[in-house]
C-alpha cells in the first residue's frame, strides 16, 4: 500500500455510561485491559500494522488520559515527517455546556473534514475502541476495493444468545451485503437462527465520500455522532460486510469488560490476540521484573512487570506494578496498575482500578455477571467501607 | 556545547573470559537481570547525572549494541544539545582507527571529542552493574582541582590482587598505582571510572602518539605517567553496590544477588531508575501447572514447569515439568518439557529440548551459548 493512501480516525466518543465507576473519568478508549494496555492500543495497533500513517482520535472531553498515554504517538511509531496523531477534544455533546453547543451547529463536523482534506488520502477508515480485537486492515482495504458499495463495515459472527439488547447487529441480505446496522433488541431473529452479525463499528469509504457526507450534515446542522453518520451511510447506501474471524470481545458494560480480562486468560484466545503477525503496541514504561516471592502461588494468570507477589493468584489479569501482599487470595480478578492487596486479603470476582489500597484480612466478593468494582485511588482498611455487588 | 562533561563508555573490549557468552557480541550488551544488558547501568547512570552527551566507543561485534542503544531514546539521551553517538572504528588517511588499549580507544576517537569541546571527559567502562551519580564525582574533581580523578572501591587483601590499586595521602591524593599487587598497600580498587581535564589528557595522549605510543592504557601507562609528572591524581571513593560481571562466574553471582529483595543495588529506586531499551511485548503468562518462587519473571515469558531462585528474560518459555533453580536465561531462549535447568546461564534464543538436562554447580556454572540447541533429537 502506498504510503499516505488510507487515513484512520479512531472514534473515543462512545457509550460510557454502563463502565461506571471505570470511565467516570477515562473515556473507554483508556480503559486499562489485558495486563498492559489500553483499549485504544487495539485499534491503534491495527491503523500502525496496516501502515497508516494519518490518525485522528477524537475525545469527548479534554482527554488528558488520552494524551497521556499517547503523547507524541512515539510508540507506535507515528511522530514520522508525514502525516502522524492528531487529538481533536470536545466532541461529546452530552458534556458540553449548551452555549458551546449553540456554535458548534454548522461547525460540528469542522476539524474532521480539515484532517481528511489535509491527509490527502483515498480512503478513510473510522473505528471504535470498544471491540477489542486485531484486524488486518490491508486486507479490509482489499476487500473494499474489489466489491462496489461505497461503504465497507466489518462483523463478528456470534451466537444471538450472547447479545444484549445494546449491541448493535448487522442486517444482511442473502449475498452478504449489510443494509442496516440495528440495536439485537429489535432485530427481527428468527428464534433458529444460530448466527448473528454483531457489528464491530469498523467503517470504511473513500475519504472524498466522507467529505460530502460530513459536510452535508454540517449544512443540515446535524449534530450526531461520527458513528450515527456511518450508521445512516450503510441505510443509504448498503454496504459491503467483512466478516472478522479472530479474537473478539464487545465492552459495553462492567460485565463484558470483566468477562473480556477473563476470556484472555484462556492461552488459544491469548496467543490469538498477541501473538499473530500483526503486534499489538502500547506506551512503553521502564518497569522492573516482577518478583514471586517464596511461598507465592502465581496460576492460569496475566501479569504486568514492576510487581511484587508473595499471595495467592489464580485465574486473574495483574496489570503493572500491583504488589500482592503474604496470605492474600486472588482469585478471577482484575487488578489495575499500582493497587496494593493487603496480607490476608480474599478477592473474588473484582475489578479494581488503578492505585487503590485493599487493607489486611477483607474480603471482597463480586459474581461473574456482577463483578464487585473497586473505582481509583480508594484506600479500603475496613470490612465496613466495601459495598458489596448486591 | 552545553554539557561541561562529555561520556564515554568504553564498549570495545570482547569480553573473552564471559565464553561463549560473547562470541557473536559485545561484553556491555550481555543480558542481565531479565530485562537490561550490562550497559544499561552504565547509560542510565550517566543520564540520572544530566551526563547527556555520551560516546560509546565499539570495536568488537558491535550489531547488538548498536541495535540496542539505537537514538538513545530509551535512556532519554535523545537530547536537543546532546544524544548518544556510537563510535566504530573508521579509515581515515593516518590508517585505521582500531584500538588496543583504553587510552588508545580514548586518542582514535580525538576527532568526535573535539567535537564536542568538552572541559571534563568521564571515561567509563559498559560492564559494570552499580549506581553511581557522576555529577558528584565531578564536584569532588572540581573540589579537589585534580587533573585526574579515579573512582576507588574497597577490596579486600584477596581481591586486590585482581586490580588496580591506588596508594593515597591522608587528602586522598594518589601517589602510587600498582597493578594486581601480591601485597596490597591499600583497599582501593580502581573501578576504571575516571574524570580527565580533558585538554590535559589530550597533550598527553597527541603527545605519546607523536613520539613513542606508550600511553595506550589508563591502568598501566597513563595513570603512571601522570603520577610521574606529578599531576593532581585524586581518589573519589564510592561505597555503593558495584559489581564486575566480566567472568561467568560474577556474571551468575551479580545476577543471583539481584534476585534478592534485599540486594544493596536498590533496582526499584525510582529516584534513580535503570532503563533499558523500551520493547512492546504481552504480559506475562503463567499457566496452572506454574509454580515460582524467588524468581524475577518479565514481559513475554510463558512459564507452565516449575521456576526457583532464577531470572527469566523477555520471551523465555519454560515447558511442562521442566524446573529452572538458581539459573539466568536470557531473551528468547526456549526451555522444552521434563527439562532442569540447574546453576546455570542459558544464552539468548536457545533451544533446551525435552527431557534435557543443563547441570552446573555453585563453583562451575552450565554456560548454554546463544542460538546453542541442547538435547533436540536431530532428524
Amino acid at each position: 500500500m502506498k504510503r499516505g493512501s488510507v487515513s484512520a480516525i479512531i472514534n473515543l466518543v462512545e457509550p460510557w455510561e454502563a463502565l461506571e465507576p471505570l470511565t467516570t473519568s477515562r473515556p473507554v478508549g483508556t480503559l486499562p485491559f489485558g495486563g498492559r494496555y489500553r483499549l485504544l492500543d487495539f485499534p491503534l495497533s491495527s491503523v500502525i500494522n496496516a501502515g497508516i500513517q494519518n490518525v485522528m482520535v477524537t475525545t469527548p472531553r479534554s482527554g488528558r488520559s488520552v494524551a497521556d498515554h499517547l503523547r507524541s504517538g512515539r510508540d507506535w511509531n507515528l511522530d514520522t515527517i508525514r502525516g502522524g496523531l492528531f487529538t481533536y477534544p470536545y466532541n461529546d455533546l452530552k458534556l458540553v455546556s449548551p452555549e458551546k453547543k449553540a456554535t458548534l451547529i454548522h461547525h460540528y463536523y469542522d476539524n474532521t473534514i480539515l484532517f481528511l482534506k489535509r491527509s490527502h488520502s483515498e480512503y478513510s477508515v473510522v473505528m471504535s475502541t470498544r471491540n477489542v480485537g486485531n484486524i488486518d486492515l490491508k486486507a479490509l482495504i482489499r476487500y473494499h476495493e474489489e466489491r462496489d458499495n461505497p461503504v465497507t463495515t466489518v462483523y463478528k459472527s456470534v451466537d444471538p444468545q450472547t447479545l444484549t439488547p445494546a449491541n448493535t447487529i448487522l442486517q444482511l441480505t442473502d449475498k452478504g451485503m449489510a443494509t442496516a446496522v440495528v440495536p439485537a433488541g429489535k432485530a427481527k431473529l428468527k428464534a433458529t437462527t444460530k448466527k448473528a452479525a454483531k457489528n464491530m463499528d469498523i467503517y470504511l469509504m473513500s475519504t472524498v465520500d466522507l467529505i460530502d457526507s460530513l459536510q452535508e450534515a454540517n449544512r443540515r446542522g446535524d449534530l450526531i455522532s461520527l458513528e450515527e453518520l456511518m450508521k445512516q451511510a450503510v441505510i443509504q447506501h448498503n454496504a459491503n460486510a467483512f466478516e472478522y474471524t479472530g479474537f473478539y470481545a464487545n465492552i459495553h458494560d462492567l460485565a463484558s469488560y470483566y468477562m473480556a480480562n477473563m476470556a484472555i486468560l484462556n492461552e488459544d484466545n491469548f496467543r490469538a490476540l498477541f501473538y499473530s503477525s500483526r503486534r499489538i503496541y502500547t506506551k512503553v514504561k521502564n518497569e522492573i521484573p516482577t518478583f514471586f516471592a517464596q511461598g507465592s502461588q502465581f496460576r492460569a494468570s496475566l501479569c504486568g512487570t514492576g510487581g511484587y507477589i508473595e499471595g495467592q493468584v489464580d485465574h486473574s489479569v495483574i496489570f503493572r506494578n500491583v504488589l500482592i501482599n503474604r496470605g492474600s487470595q486472588i482469585k478471577d480478578a482484575v487488578i489495575m496498575q499500582g493497587t496494593r492487596i493487603g496480607a490476608g486479603t480474599k478477592i473474588e470476582n473484582v475489578v479494581i482500578d488503578k492505585n487503590v489500597v485493599i487493607g489486611p484480612n477483607l474480603v471482597l466478593k463480586g459474581r461473574p455477571e456482577q463483578p464487585l468494582v473497586i473505582s481509583k485511588g480508594q484506600h479500603i482498611f475496613q470490612q465496613a467501607e466495601v459495598v458489596s455487588s448486591d | 556545547m552545553n554539557n561541561e562533561m562529555l561520556g564515554i563508555i568504553l564498549a570495545g573490549g570482547q569480553g573473552t573470559r564471559l565464553g561463549k557468552l560473547t562470541k557473536d557480541t559485545a561484553k556491555p550488551a550481555v543480558p542481565f537481570g531479565g530485562r537490561y544488558r550490562i550497559i544499561d547501568f552504565t547509560l542510565s547512570n550517566c543520564a540520572n547525572s544530566g551526563v547527556n552527551t555520551v560516546g560509546v566507543i565499539t570495536q568488537y561485534q558491535p550489531l547488538e549494541l548498536n541495535a540496542h542503544i539505537g537514538n538513545g531514546a530509551s535512556w532519554g539521551l535523545d537530547d536537543l544539545n546532546g544524544g548518544v553517538t556510537v563510535l566504530q572504528p573508521y579509515s581515515s588517511t593516518e590508517g585505521e582507527k582500531f584500538f588496543e588499549g583504553t587510552a588508545h580507544a580514548i586518542y582514535q576517537n580525538i576527532e568526535y571529542i573535539d567535537q564536542q569541546n568538552p572541559k571534563y571527559l568521564l571515561v567509563l567502562s559498559g560492564d559494570h552493574i552499580y549506581k553511581m551519580d557522576y555529577d558528584a564525582m565531578l564536584a569532588y574533581h572540581k573540589a579537589k582541582k585534580a587533573s585526574l580523578t579515579v573512582g576507588v572501591i574497597p577490596v579486600t587483601k584477596q581481591e586486590a590482587r585482581r586490580f588496580g590499586m591506588m596508594n593515597t595521602d591522608e587528602t586522598d591524593r594518589i601517589i602510587e598505582f600498582e597493578e594486581k599487587p601480591e601485597h596490597p598497600k591499600s583497599d582501593k580498587a580502581s573501578m576504571g571510572i575516571y574524570i580527565f581535564n580533558w585538554p590535559t589528557l589530550r597533550d598527553y595522549l597527541v603527545k605519546s602518539y607523536a613520539t613513542d605510543k606508550s600511553l595506550e592504557d589508563f591502568g598501566k601507562n597513563v595513570i603512571p605517567s601522570y603520577l610521574a609528572h606529578n599531576e593532581s591524581v585524586y581518589a573519589y571513593a564510592f561505597k555503593g553496590y558495584w559489581r564486575d560481571v566480566g567472568t561467568i562466574q560474577s556474571l551468575w553471582q551479580a545476577n543471583m544477588e539481584f534476585l534478592s529483595p534485599h540486594n544493596r543495588l536498590n533496582i526499584g529506586d525510582r529516584n534513580w531508575r535503570i532503563y533499558s531499551k523500551a520493547q512492546v511485548l504481552p504480559p506475562m503468562f503463567l499457566t496452572d501447572t506454574s509454580q515460582v518462587n524467588n524468581s524475577m519473571i518479565v514481559d513475554s515469558c510463558y512459564v507452565a514447569g516449575e521456576v526457583d531462585h532464577s531470572i527469566l528474560s523477555q520471551r523465555v518459555s519454560v515447558g511442562m515439568g521442566s524446573r529452572v533453580v538458581d539459573s539466568m536465561v536470557m531473551p528468547g531462549a526456549t526451555i522444552g518439557k521434563n527439562v532442569v535447568v540447574d546453576h546455570a546461564l542459558i544464552g539468548e534464543e536457545a533451544v533446551i529440548g525435552d527431557d534435557a538436562i543443563v547441570q552446573g554447580t555453585p563453583t562451575e556454572i552450565a554456560v548454554v551459548g546463544y542460538n546453542e540447541v541442547v538435547g533436540v533429537q536431530q532428524p
